[in-house]
């Protein structure tokens, strides 16, 4: 029963209000310091009023960071490439993986299915640094420290439990007489498989992907021990900032805006199939 | 004494950013103590609306509500003396059923030996007394909602709601099950609103059936007049199955011309002096369409015998009808076979508006 | 040698035997209905043989080769789904389509077949829309058209209209022998509605606890049911059912029931001095407002109208129920119940069971 009135209204809007100022506050603070320069920032009291300066985003792009020190050479860019890089690369290879193994363990139930399942889930609960130790020393011995495959290799840790266990559920929520009716119109599994199961789990497939691109571009322990200067992404690449002379908070937020800008905008994208996958709706017949 | 009137009920769902809902239209009923009624429609004809809110469970948006002399709307649901039984079976999981049979009795303050005997007796009429220690989530779906209508039934309120009381029950069960529910209702002169989709149902258990279809009550009335004198072409076609056969056709002249779905014509029947000329749809009931006679030439599309009757299928010159009878008959498929449509057995209905014109020899108005 | 021969199939879930020995022979073009309770492993044996399933052992022959060995897509059957399992993100046209694609037919030759499979099932209107568009009883025509439209030389069809609403359902009845007999190959169909059983079967089979406890005509069935549990399932309401002693009187038999003496006629003599379980049909019980000759005595305590037939609720001398059945024009005789009449029973035909295990006591030879 729905009896709002207008107090009752007003009052839901407000809450809202409040809740969203709560968590977007920071977010929109550090929005604002990346168009200020340090001095404005440390002001007593801080305020809201200031001359914008776009030279925080100039500095991370020309990779010449300007302070009271001296010039320091930073590789931002680099880093940002390289966050684009080594996430987009897991996702894929996770998927590529991930996405017929979680078919596998919907569909079919064999010797040991839910060990190897709950394992592979199993590399989410053990704190990194326990791994890390033993990891980096293996990767010194087999020579993937500070490459591309090596740190790709390592965030499989982290991408391929999240496809798995998210699209396993997809794939099981599809009731399997659709597939089996498929199969008897004459189509081989295969063809089930990408006509039918594919297609119909997509919105899982595309959640699964966003979340675990998001959780490869967060990485930083992984990162900050297994690769050097010139494979470090986004995250590890912002210590930078912090130099000899003091913390360069404009640069730091302004480095932060650009290191949210591709997550956001692939969640923007993605939210389509999001969408579509709640109103395609009626997969249980 | 406990007659319970439904004037002008209206009820209206708003909800925000959305047109409001009128789920139930000006409904106005007269129930008589001790009557049982049903309420029947199909999802969304307004029929649980207004159950929900001669239980207290919805608000009346318009009209008023009285049981006996004392006006319903404005009482909470527990100060109308009204026993319901859920479609969701609603039990108390942490009790037995046994406990959950006899709750209201309890409260009530009821001596100890009297809930004992009345539980036994309402247990033994819908065989639960089986069960009677075992917990709800422990038993089928059949036996909850069993449990459910003994803890509705048991306490012989002024007024008895059920809604959808019979749909899961167990299929041998069910003739029985309602023969035994109907004699306890009319034994103790409950008076009894129950809601259905299934008009099978409704015909057993009701004195009265209100019939309804987007939150219009459509007809109000004994089983026999439904079937017998439905008012529109909403009735005739709800009631009954197998449903009445309805063809489309039109008045000209002396003659009623029937046509096939694709529109061409297909055979005439005889018209009545008053027949205004115009469009209009000609019903009969299955069992009054007579097979082995007649004017009319047909083919055997299915003959079905169901031990007790038998349903056939003829193809009229491109019409389809559907024949009953009680006793078997030996026709092939493929065969043809002579039918007759008795005059008396003719509804016709007004094209437009779905109103009935004539029963039979007998005007609707 | 039967066209479709499915051999001893065993089959167990986790610890569960679900079909027992299971053997059934399906002739070219022969409409065969599985029939039995939910649960009973009905659809399980229509995996078996659409190949999606494989059993524990036993043998599935088409033409008396064994097609154990092959997938799903090559054993060419066609299947329609209890809950249609359409292709939720294709249109009605491709869900048709599916078969003739997976066979690679030219697009003007599947657009030619589609339409006109279309045509037959009364969908052509929809083609275009997506199942979330599609009514409950076009999705049924849809999942029934995509079985269909390949001409496979066995369809399974799995309680294709459980889930169609009941006018539907009847109408689908009627029309489906036609349609069936016109496609022309072996039919296995599944349903828990002895109705659509005893409607659609050229034979019915009943399946309960895993094993088919018989196989018959199904005017054979509801006539000689092998056993109570199959009389039980056939018969709407269902077969009354009374433990008796028949003992010799006189030069014929006779037993207590309903706390008179009642003298059984010849055919029965064999059953003299065994204990046995007599079930009487409702239809075999003529009732009576006024004494009539072999009439027993009863009260009757309602009146619940069914559809063609009216249900009578009797109460006998010795405290028992009775059901029993009178055709609609009779029931006025009756009015509400409660009032004294006089019951006559067709003790000719009765049919009699084994107490323990339930098994038929045959006729006399």
């Amino acid at each position: 029963m729905d009896r709002s009135n207008p107090v009752t209204k007003i009052l839901r809007g407000l809450a809202l209000l409040a809740i969203g100022l709560f968590f977007l506050f920071p977010l929109f603070w550090v929005a604002l310091m990346s168009f200020q320069t340090n001095e404005q920032i440390l002001r007593i009291p801080p305020s809201i009023v200031f001359e914008p300066t776009l030279s925080n985003y100039w500095a991370l792009i020309s990779g010449r960071l300007v302070s009271t020190a001296g010039v320091l050479e930073i590789k931002f860019m680099g880093n940002l490439w390289n966050s684009v890089f080594l996430s987009t690369t897991s996702v894929a290879l996770a998927l590529i993986l991930g996405v017929p193994a979680a078919y596998a363990f919907a569909r079919f139930r064999f010797r040991l299915s839910e060990d190897i399942a709950f394992t592979l889930l199993s590399f989410r609960f053990a704190p990194p640094l326990l791994v890390l130790l033993p990891l980096s020393l293996y990767f010194q011995d087999i020579g993937l420290t500070d490459t591309y495959v090596g740190l790709i290799w390592v965030y499989q840790l982290i991408a391929l439990p999240l496809i798995l266990w998210i699209v396993r559920g997809y794939f099981e929520d599809i009731s399997p007489d659709i597939e089996h009716a498929y199969r008897i119109d004459g189509h081989s599994w295969w063809k089930t498989f990408t006509k039918i199961a594919l297609p119909l789990a997509r919105p899982g497939i595309a959640a699964a992907a966003l979340l675990s691109f998001i959780f490869c571009w967060n990485n930083f322990i992984f990162a900050l021990i297994l690769a050097s200067a010139g494979k470090q992404p986004v995250t590890v690449g912002a210590l930078a900032f912090v130099t000899a002379s003091g913390i360069q908070y404009g640069q730091i937020a302004a480095a932060v805006i650009l290191s949210i800008l591709p997550t956001l905008l692939l969640a923007l994208y993605a939210q389509r199939y999001l969408v579509e996958g709640l109103s395609l709706g009626a997969v249980k017949g | 004494m406990a007659e319970l009137n439904l004037t002008a009920v209206d009820k209206i769902y708003q909800s925000r950013g959305k047109p409001p809902v009128h789920a139930v239209r000006s409904v106005d009923m007269a129930i008589g103590d001790g009557e049982i009624v049903g309420l029947l429609g199909s999802s969304g004809c307004g029929k649980t609306s207004t159950l929900r809110m001669i239980a207290g469970f919805e608000d009346v948006s318009r009209g008023e509500i009285r049981l006996g002399s004392r006006v319903l709307n404005e009482l909470a649901p527990a100060e109308r003396g009204v026993a319901m039984a859920f479609e969701g079976y609603a039990l108390y999981p942490p009790l037995t059923v046994r406990d959950n049979v006899g709750f209201a009795l309890l409260r009530a303050r009821t001596p100890k030996a009297e809930i004992e005997r009345r539980v036994a007796e309402i247990a033994s009429l819908l065989e639960i007394g089986d069960i009677l220690d075992r917990y709800p989530p422990t038993i089928s779906a059949g036996q909850q909602q069993r449990t459910s209508l003994a803890r509705a039934l048991i306490r012989r309120a002024d007024l008895s709601l059920l809604d959808e009381p019979m749909s899961q029950l167990e299929p041998q069960l069910r003739a029985i099950l309602r023969a035994r529910i109907k004699d306890f209702l009319i034994e103790h002169k409950m008076t009894t609103v129950f809601v259905t989709h299934d008009q099978t149902e409704a015909l057993a258990l009701a004195d009265r059936i209100a019939v309804m279809e987007g939150g219009v009550l459509q007809q109000f009335a004994a089983p026999a007049d439904l079937k017998e004198r439905p008012a529109n072409l909403f009735v005739a076609s709800f009631i009954g199955e197998p449903p009445m056969n309805i063809m489309a056709g039109e008045i000209a002249g002396q003659e009623i011309v029937i046509r096939t779905v694709q529109g061409e014509k297909a055979f005439t029947l005889p018209a009545q002096a008053g027949d205004r000329p115009g469009e209009i749809r000609v019903g009969i009931r299955p069992h009054r369409v007579r097979v082995g006679e007649g004017p009319l030439k047909g083919q055997v599309v299915s003959n079905q015998w169901l031990g007790d009757q038998t349903h056939l299928g003829i193809e009229v010159e491109g019409v389809l009808l559907v024949a009953v009878t009680d006793g078997t008959l030996n026709i092939g498929i493929g065969e043809a076979v002579p039918v007759a449509l008795p005059g008396d057995a003719l509804h016709l209905f007004d094209a437009a508006s779905g109103a009935a014109l004539r029963h039979g020899e007998v005007s609707a108005a | 040698m039967a066209f479709l021969d499915l051999d001893r199939l065993s089959l167990a879930f986790k610890k569960e035997q679900v079909l027992k020995e299971a053997s059934l022979q399906v002739e070219r073009g022969e409409t065969v209905v599985v029939f039995g309770p939910s649960g009973g492993g009905k659809t399980v044996l229509l995996r078996l043989v659409s190949g999606v399933m494989q059993p524990d052992s036993g043998d599935v022959r088409l033409n008396g080769r064994s097609i154990l060995d092959q997938g799903p897509e090559e054993r060419g059957v066609g299947m329609a789904f209890q809950n249609f399992a359409l292709y939720p993100h294709m249109p009605a046209f491709e869900n048709i389509a599916s078969p003739l694609r997976a066979r690679r037919l030219a697009d003007s030759e599947i657009e030619r077949r589609v339409h006109e499979t279309a045509r037959l099932l009364k969908i052509d209107h929809v083609l275009k829309h997506f199942p979330k568009e599609l009514s409950n009883g076009q999705k049924q025509r849809t999942a029934l058209g995509r079985a269909l439209i390949a001409g496979p030389e066995v369809l399974l069809l799995d309680d294709p209209l459980r889930n169609v609403d009941a006018k539907l359902r009847y109408e689908m009845r009627i029309e489906l022998p036609r349609l069936l007999k016109s496609f022309g190959g072996s039919v296995l169909y599944v349903t828990q509605d002895y109705k659509e059983a005893m409607a659609l079967g050229d034979r019915v089979a009943v399946l309960l606890d895993g094993r088919f406890l018989q196989i018959d005509r199904p005017a054979e069935i509801y006539k000689n049911p092998a056993d109570v549990r199959i009389a039980r399932l056939f018969g709407d309401p269902t077969i009354n059912l009374y433990p008796v002693q028949p003992r010799p009187a006189g030069n014929g038999i006779e037993i207590e029931l309903f706390g008179s003496k009642v003298t059984l006629p010849g055919s029965h003599g064999h059953l003299q001095g065994r204990e046995c379980l007599m079930g009487l049909r409702p239809e075999h019980i003529h009732v009576h407002t006024e004494p009539v000759e072999g009439g027993l005595p009863m009260e009757l305590d309602a009146v619940t109208p069914l559809n063609v037939r009216t249900v009578l609720f009797l109460r006998t001398q010795d405290n028992r129920e009775l059901l029993a059945t009178c055709s609609e024009h009779e029931q006025g005789n009756f009015g509400r119940g409660h009032r004294a009449v006089h019951a006559r029973i067709d003790f000719e035909r009765a049919l009699f069971f084994e107490p323990a295990s339930g098994t038929r006591l045959p006729a006399a030879a």
